[in-house]
């Protein structure tokens, strides 16, 4: 099957190519250069005009796990109020907040995103997990693991174990997991929170286990750098939410000692205590420390106001929000000792004075970090706003005017404690193509995804010019998943099933001595239970997997 | 103007949303636009024409004939107006009503008056569960208005309710006012199980002595000077609670759930 694409106006920031008209050429799902001489053209779509960018990828959405089943049960007047009806071709759900799986999938298409990546998959229910991302159409998927407070770890750490078997353990987990990346979560903190401890600091011991976030933090690190997996650690810091937490985040960044990390939902930790309420911005500091410090990448984990629903790993910080939970009803649970959950319903409100400043925050931190291959578009899906509000993000972050517009709106004393109102900064298409195409791709370490260029997998979004960027990038005109025409004038035409990306490092087998015998004496399940073989994803014949290189160990 | 009828020709196979077909929301339509107007079928669509004969011109004042038993959130949210249904009903009947009349001649299914607002719906059959209960993951039931019911009703009636009253002429199921809230029921016949279960105020009045469970406590016989008031009030509704005989001021107070708040009561009849 060969496609052209032909006049587009190319966003291609992978290949180097800033809003060049160029026609593209699909062979078999996958680009190429020219296409074989004399080969017919088996269809043509005319895009003169058009704004084409490869398929966007969310880099961290919490779209599958426990976790999202335990807010849907939650929340069903939020469920009630956006029923979705089957059509001849899609499944019946229900939207807002956190959509049933297959109208994440829906809608993440009709956005003309083509991945998205679960940021914590907890290895016990990694299985769980990829079953329910099994059942998101469209999109490929993929997971980070989360580890850093599950008692193996922290055991291994308490004693002092070196850090090739620490390696060994993350690379085993990873495969165990079917991951592509490793998470770490409020560092020992969920762990700490069952010894009573209701707070962490980089540097407070667990009081079990004697062992510090940083160390967890830099071992962890170590390990993914060491092992070779292209993304780095990607870290929830300490003190989510926590008023004065940007000593906490800077300290973390410069602690790292110059591996490779990505702080997520950085706005979240990103608070000053200035100012009469005791709350300020730390958006300028941040930004200013990622600019500084190269081996520092962060998405941005931006709110925006209305219903929606927190669910975190972090049980630690969860429960001590609960008291903010709105509508009035919150659970906090352990889970099988290796990790936590917190799942929250919030509704962020601009005539709140701490919500809107949270939202200023995390335009500032977009707007104030230069490079923007170090910075990602999330709202860390649902927790600060349901993804289906990207398109209005990035109306605010191309549009100045409307920026200020809505900045008006908000609390008046939040609007005194941001300097947003004196940035000037406008993202370009091309920047938006970095930030939510070929730097998350980058970051991920998708060998031939978020690129038009010769070889990679032809996941293209079409847009119509317009600009109320707001109505641009929510109605693409077309959207192909592998070449395949999936999304036209914004609705669903056809649906596939994409792939599930993971990575595939080494490890040395003599782990598994140990890991049994802890498993025999502590699990729920026998080692052998536990790890995810191939087949439980690609055995019912939609699923796959893609395995994306290794950086060469050193 | 008469009555605006919607006479219904057949039946289905799947339930029918009759949310759209509610006095409000037909105000300003002319026969033919509600006419077209669909209504979601199990998986499919049908127009209203398809399944009703339409009659009559004033949609303040609606009447639903041959009704069946697979017809669901019928008056769902009405909002002033009067709406009148004959023969059997389905689930949600009168769901989050907000003002107004609403009378069903037949029996009627789950959740009827389920987070009612306010007005008077009259149910002259019998109910199913979940009478004036919250919606399922909802923390609150009823929060107002009249609910009268001359049979029987199922299990669970006015759970989690907030306010109103539930006055049942028949008997009623297990669980009845099961973690409500506030607000008053008050049953002629016989409870079932567990009645007041996790009970936080709120008032049961009993005609017939019930079995409670051992987190209500006896407070002894009181003569409450607030029913002859509460009586009075049922006055104008056409119901056995509106006769001279029904009323009584003599009662038997026991408190709890003390597994809960513990500060609801049952007051039986002496």
């Amino acid at each position: 099957m060969l496609i052209k694409l032909t006049g587009g106006t190319v966003y291609d920031p992978a290949s180097g190519i800033d809003g060049q008209v160029k026609t593209l050429f699909v062979l078999d799902g996958k680009f190429i250069n020219q296409p074989p001489a004399e080969m017919p053209i088996d269809k043509e779509y005319d895009l003169k005009g058009k704004v084409v960018m490869a398929g966007a990828i969310d880099m961290h959405t919490h779209i599958g796990g426990g976790k999202g089943n335990i807010a849907r049960m939650l929340i069903p007047e939020d469920h009630r109020k956006d029923p979705v009806y089957r059509s001849d071709i899609t499944r019946s759900g229900c939207g807002h907040a956190m959509p049933s799986s297959f109208t994440a999938g829906y809608r993440y298409a009709e956005m003309g995103y083509t991945a998205g990546f679960e940021p914590a998959i907890l290895p016990v229910n990694a299985r769980q997990a990829h079953m329910e991302m099994a059942d998101i159409p469209i999109l490929d998927k993929g997971g980070y693991v989360m580890l850093g407070s599950d008692d193996y770890l922290l055991r291994m750490l308490t004693a002092k174990k070196d850090q090739k078997a620490i390696n060994d353990y993350v690379a085993w987990t990873m495969n165990a997991a079917k991951a592509i990346g490793v998470k770490v979560v409020n560092p020992g903190g969920i762990n700490a929170f069952k010894f009573n401890q209701r707070q962490l600091d980089l540097d407070e011991k667990n009081a079990h286990y004697n062992v510090t976030p940083r160390e967890i933090l830099q071992v962890l690190a170590t390990a993914v750098k060491e092992i070779g997996v292209k993304h780095p650690l990607h870290v929830h810091g300490c003190n989510l939410g926590v008023p004065g937490n940007v000593e906490t985040t800077i300290d973390t960044m410069q602690g790292i000692g110059g591996l490779p990390m990505h702080l997520t939902h950085i706005q979240f930790h990103s608070y000053g205590t200035e100012g009469d309420f005791k709350f300020s911005s730390g958006g300028a500091a941040i930004a200013e420390a990622i600019n500084k410090n190269k081996n520092i990448t962060a998405d941005v984990g931006q709110i925006l106001f209305g219903q929606t629903i927190t669910a975190s790993g972090d049980n630690m910080r969860q429960h001590a929000n609960h008291g903010f939970a709105n509508p009035n009803k919150w659970v906090c649970m352990d889970i099988e000792c290796d990790a936590g959950c917190g799942v929250v319903p919030f509704k962020y409100r601009d005539q709140n004075f701490v919500n809107a400043l949270q939202w200023a925050i995390g335009l500032e931190i977009f707007l104030l970090v230069d490079d923007p291959w170090c910075v990602f578009l999330t709202t860390d899906h649902p927790n600060g706003a349901p993804f289906t509000t990207y398109p209005h993000l990035i109306r605010l972050l191309m549009d100045k005017s409307f920026r200020n517009d809505m900045l008006a709106t908000i609390h008046p004393e939040a609007q005194k404690m941001t300097t947003l109102a004196s940035i000037d900064r406008e993202y370009s298409l091309q920047e938006i193509a970095i930030l939510t195409r070929a730097g998350a791709a980058k970051l991920i370490g998708l060998d031939d995804r978020g690129s038009l260029g010769e070889g990679a997998w032809a996941d293209i979004t079409v847009y119509t010019e317009n600009t109320d960027r707001e109505k641009m990038f929510e109605k693409p005109d077309y959207v192909f998943k592998d070449g395949e025409l999936v999304v036209v004038d914004g609705k669903v035409v056809h649906t596939t099933w994409g792939t599930t990306h993971i990575v595939t490092p080494e490890w040395d087998n003599s782990v598994e001595k140990s890991l049994e015998k802890y498993f025999d004496r502590f699990m729920t399940m026998k080692l052998g239970n536990f790890k995810m073989s191939n087949d439980e994803i690609t055995e019912d014949g939609r699923g796959s997997l893609t395995a994306h290189s290794l950086n060469s160990i050193s | 103007m008469s009555a605006l009828t919607f006479t219904a020709i057949k039946t289905t196979e799947q339930r029918v949303d009759m949310s759209p077909l509610v006095c409000h929301l037909l105000k300003d339509l002319s026969v033919a636009e509600i006419a077209a107007i669909e209504l979601q079928n199990g998986k499919r669509k049908i127009r209203v024409d398809e399944l009703f004969e339409i009659s009559g011109d004033d949609a303040q004042n609606i009447l639903i004939k041959n009704s069946y038993a697979k017809l669901d959130f019928i008056a769902k949210e009405l909002h002033d107006g009067v709406m009148t249904v004959e023969g059997e009903i389905g689930a949600y009947f009168g769901m989050s009503m907000k003002s107004g009349e609403l009378t069903a001649k037949g029996n009627v299914g789950l959740y009827a008056a389920c987070e009612m607002k306010n007005g008077l719906l009259t149910i002259n059959g019998n109910a199913g569960d979940f009478l004036g209960a919250a919606l399922p993951g909802n923390k609150q039931g009823m929060k107002g208005g009249t609910i009268l019911v001359k049979g029987n009703v199922g299990q669970r009636s006015g759970d989690h309710m907030r306010r109103g009253n539930i006055l049942i002429e028949g008997n009623a199921g297990d669980y009845c006012g099961s973690r409500m809230i506030a607000g008053t029921i008050a049953v002629m016949g016989t409870t079932g199980r567990f009645l007041g279960y996790a009970m936080q105020r709120g008032t049961l009045l009993l005609w017939k002595k019930p079995t409670l469970s051992a987190a209500f406590n006896d407070c002894g016989s009181h003569t409450l000077a607030f029913l002859p008031i509460l009586f009075k009030s049922f006055k104008k509704l056409d119901s056995k609670f509106a006769e001279e005989s029904a009323a009584f001021n003599r009662v038997q107070r026991y408190g709890g759930d003390m597994a809960e708040k513990g500060r609801a009561e049952v007051l039986v009849k002496l």
